[in-house]
C-alpha cells in the first residue's frame, strides 16, 4: 500500500512586501507511512502553516514534491488534490444551509440527490449534529459550526485530512472534548490526519507522532513520549514542557555537572545539556544515586494536584520542580534542597547559550 | 435646555433638506396657474396634462411640447439608464474582483485610477467625452451617451462592490476549491452569493445616476436623442411652469420605488 503522503524536499522562499525572502520551508521532508494522526507542531511563522497549504495545494513548492497516496499531485491546483482542510477559522458557506455546507463536495462532484442527503445524514450523525441540516449557519453556536466543518471536510471521503489550528477558538473544555472526539474519529476512519498547531498539550494529547518545526525545518519528528523524554535538540526540548537545562561536561563514562556533582553516563566526551523534566524533582531523595539542588525557595502555585515551585540556586540559577501535593512546602525565601534520580538522564548534544 | 436647542437643530436641519423638495410636490397640486407660489385650490391638471388628458389648464400656461416629446425622453432615458447600469455593473464586478483578488504591481494606484471620475468635475468630464468623440470622427448618439456615462458609472459600481468583497472571507473561497470544486464553480457557488448585495446594489445606483445625470449627457447627446433630464433643462429655459412640478414628483417617486426594490432585496439576503 503506498503511503498516504509523502513530502520529499520541500522549499518554499516567500518574497516580503519589502523586498527581502523569507525562507519558509527548508527542505522539508515527511512521510505517513500509515493512517496516523501526525501533528506539525512549532511557534508561528516556523512554516507548519505553509507546509499544510503545500499539501492542500494553496501554496506551490518552490522545490521538492508532494505525494498522496503514491502519485504526485505537487503540480496539481486545490481543487484536483484528494484532500480537504477543516480551516482554522471554519471558513463555513453562510448563505447555505448546514446540511447543503456539508454535502458540498458531493454536491460539486455532480452525486445524485439521495446519494448527498444519506451521505450528510451519516457525517451530521458522526459529527454529533444528528437532525440540524436545515440550520443557518449564524444559528449554530462555535463549537458546533467547528463539528460542521469537520463534517464538510470529510463528506467527500478525502484520502487525507488536514487541520489547520481546527481548535483554537474553542474554549478549554470544548477544546478538550474535540481533542478526544478528533481522534476518535481519526482512529474510526481509518484515515491520515495532519493537524497544525501551536499548542504543545494539544500535541502531546492526540498525536501519534509530532513533527517538532522551526526555521522551516523538521527539528524533530517521533512519538510523543519520545519527543518529550528524549529531545534531540534544546529547541525541541524548550518547546515541549517545561525543562531545566543544565550544562555538564563528559570524559571517561562520567559526567560531571557545573558544581561538581556527577553521575555515570557512557555518552561521547564533551559538552552537553543535561535535561532536568520539572517532575523529576522531588523533596525526599529516591535510593541510589542522586543529583541534590539546595537553594533559595522563590515561587509556588497550587494547582490542585501539584505545586510548581522555582529554586533559585548559586550555581544553575532558576530550577523549576513539579511536587506532589501533600507535603508540606516551606515559605517561600526559606532554604529547601531537591533531588532527582541519577539513573536513565538524558543528555543533549548542543551547549545551552 | 440643551437638548431642546438640539431638538430645534435637528428640526431645522431636516427641515432645510426637506421643505424645498415638499414645495415641488405641494406645487404640483397647485390649481394656480399664474403664480405658483400661491396657493388657488387643488388640481390634477398637471398631471393629467403631462399624460396628454384633457385639463381645463390654458394654453399659456403649459409647454408647447406635446406629451410624445416628453415620452420620448423618459423613453431614451430608460433605455440609456438600463444598458449603461447592466454595462457598468459587469465591468465595476469584474474590476473589484480583479483587484481584490490578485496581487499584481501597482493595484493600489489601479484602485485610485477607477476613484478618481467620481471626484471628476462633470463639466470636464463632458468636455473632455465631447472632444474625444468627435477627434475620432464618432456621430454623436444615443451610443455616445451610453459610452459616455459607463466610464464613471463603471467607478460607482466598482466602488460598491469592493466594500462588499472586502467583507467577503477569501479562505470561503479557498474551501470551496479545497471541496473540488473549479474556480468558476466557486464563484457561481459561493463568491457570487457573497457580494450580490453589493451588485445589486451598484447596479441600481448606477441606474439612479443615469437617469439623473444631466451635465455629461448634455455635452454627448446628439440632438434626437434628447434624455429626461436635457428635455427638463429645455423646458426650463422657456421659463419655469407648474408642469414641471408635476414631472419632478413622478421623477422623484421613481426613484424612491427603485432605492426602496433595492433595500428590500439587502434586508431579505441579511436574514
Amino acid at each position: 500500500m503506498a503511503a498516504p503522503l509523502e513530502i520529499i524536499n520541500a522549499c518554499k522562499v516567500f518574497r516580503t512586501p519589502e523586498g527581502g525572502t523569507m525562507t519558509a520551508l527548508d527542505g522539508v521532508s515527511l512521510k505517513l507511512a500509515s493512517a496516523e494522526f501526525v501533528t506539525l507542531l512549532g511557534p508561528s511563522g516556523c512554516g507548519k502553516t505553509t507546509l499544510l497549504r503545500t499539501i492542500s495545494g494553496f501554496e506551490t513548492l518552490d522545490d521538492g514534491d508532494v505525494l498522496i497516496d503514491g502519485a504526485a499531485v505537487t503540480q496539481l491546483p486545490a481543487h484536483r488534490r484528494p484532500v480537504n482542510t477543516v480551516f482554522q477559522r471554519y471558513a463555513l458557506f453562510g448563505h447555505m444551509s448546514v446540511a447543503r455546507n456539508v454535502g458540498y463536495a458531493l454536491e460539486i462532484a455532480g452525486r445524485e440527490r439521495r446519494e448527498i442527503d444519506s451521505r450528510v445524514g451519516e457525517m451530521l450523525d458522526l459529527v454529533g449534529l444528528s437532525g440540524m441540516g436545515q440550520r443557518r449557519i449564524s444559528q449554530l453556536s462555535g463549537g458546533q459550526q467547528q463539528r460542521v466543518a469537520l463534517a464538510r471536510a470529510l463528506a467527500g471521503k478525502p484520502k487525507l485530512l488536514l487541520l489547520d489550528e481546527p481548535l483554537s477558538a474553542l474554549d478549554k473544555n470544548l477544546r478538550q472534548k474535540m481533542q478526544q472526539e478528533l481522534k476518535a474519529i481519526q482512529r474510526e476512519l481509518g484515515i491520515g490526519f495532519v493537524f497544525v498547531t501551536h499548542d504543545q498539550e494539544e500535541a502531546l494529547t492526540m498525536s501519534d507522532r509530532i513533527a517538532v518545526l522551526a526555521h522551516g525545518r523538521i527539528q524533530q519528528i517521533g512519538a510523543p513520549s519520545m519527543l518529550y523524554q528524549s529531545p534531540a535538540n534544546l529547541f525541541t526540548a524548550e518547546f515541549l514542557g517545561e525543562s531545566n537545562l543544565l550544562p555538564v561536561t563528559l570524559e571517561g563514562g562520567h559526567a560531571r555537572l557545573s558544581d561538581g556533582q556527577g553521575f555515570a553516563c557512557a555518552h561521547a566526551p564533551g559538552r552537553a545539556t543535561l535535561l532536568l523534566r520539572p517532575e523529576a524533582l522531588a523533596l525526599t531523595a529516591p535510593e541510589g544515586p542522586a543529583l541534590r539542588f539546595s537553594g533559595t525557595l522563590r515561587e509556588t502555585y497550587y494547582t490542585g494536584k501539584d505545586h510548581q515551585i522555582a529554586l533559585e540556586t548559586p550555581g544553575f540559577g532558576m530550577i523549576r520542580a513539579l511536587l506532589r501535593t501533600g507535603g508540606t512546602l516551606p515559605e517561600p525565601g526559606s532554604p529547601l534542597t531537591l533531588h532527582a534520580p541519577a539513573t536513565g538522564l538524558h543528555l543533549i548534544d548542543e551547549v545551552a547559550p | 435646555m440643551l437638548r431642546r436647542l438640539l431638538g430645534l437643530y435637528g428640526l431645522l436641519f431636516f427641515a432645510f433638506i426637506y421643505a424645498p423638495i415638499l414645495l415641488v410636490v405641494v406645487y404640483s397640486f397647485n390649481a394656480n396657474t399664474v403664480n405658483m407660489m400661491v396657493w388657488d385650490g387643488f388640481t390634477l391638471d398637471w398631471y393629467r396634462q403631462i399624460f396628454g388628458l384633457q385639463t381645463t389648464v390654458t394654453e399659456s400656461a403649459t409647454y408647447v411640447d406635446s406629451s410624445a416629446q416628453l415620452y420620448a425622453a423618459v423613453r431614451t432615458s430608460l433605455v440609456v439608464a438600463v444598458t449603461t447600469s447592466v454595462l457598468s455593473t459587469v465591468f465595476g464586478t469584474a474590476l473589484a474582483l480583479a483587484v481584490a483578488r490578485y496581487r499584481f504591481r501597482l493595484a493600489g494606484l489601479y484602485r485610485t485610477a477607477m476613484m478618481v471620475p467620481m471626484i471628476m468635475p462633470d463639466i470636464v468630464l463632458g468636455l473632455a467625452l465631447l472632444i474625444f468623440f468627435i477627434t475620432i470622427g464618432m456621430n454623436l448618439s444615443l451610443l455616445t451617451i451610453i459610452i459616455g456615462q459607463s466610464t464613471f458609472l463603471i467607478s460607482y459600481v466598482f466602488v460598491t462592490v469592493s466594500a462588499r468583497l472586502a467583507e467577503v472571507d477569501t479562505s470561503v473561497e479557498e474551501a470551496s476549491a479545497d471541496l473540488g470544486a473549479t474556480p468558476a464553480q466557486t464563484f457561481r457557488k459561493v463568491t457570487l452569493p457573497g457580494i450580490a448585495p453589493g451588485i445589486l446594489g451598484g447596479w441600481l445606483l448606477a441606474f439612479i445616476i443615469s437617469m439623473d445625470d444631466l451635465v455629461i449627457t448634455y455635452f454627448i447627446a446628439g440632438t434626437g436623442d434628447t434624455t429626461l433630464p436635457v428635455h427638463i433643462w429645455g423646458m426650463l429655459r422657456r421659463g419655469i411652469k407648474p408642469e414641471i412640478n408635476a414631472i419632478a414628483t413622478l421623477m422623484l417617486l421613481f426613484t424612491l420605488g427603485v432605492a426602496a426594490i433595492g433595500l428590500y432585496f439587502r434586508s431579505r439576503r441579511q436574514k
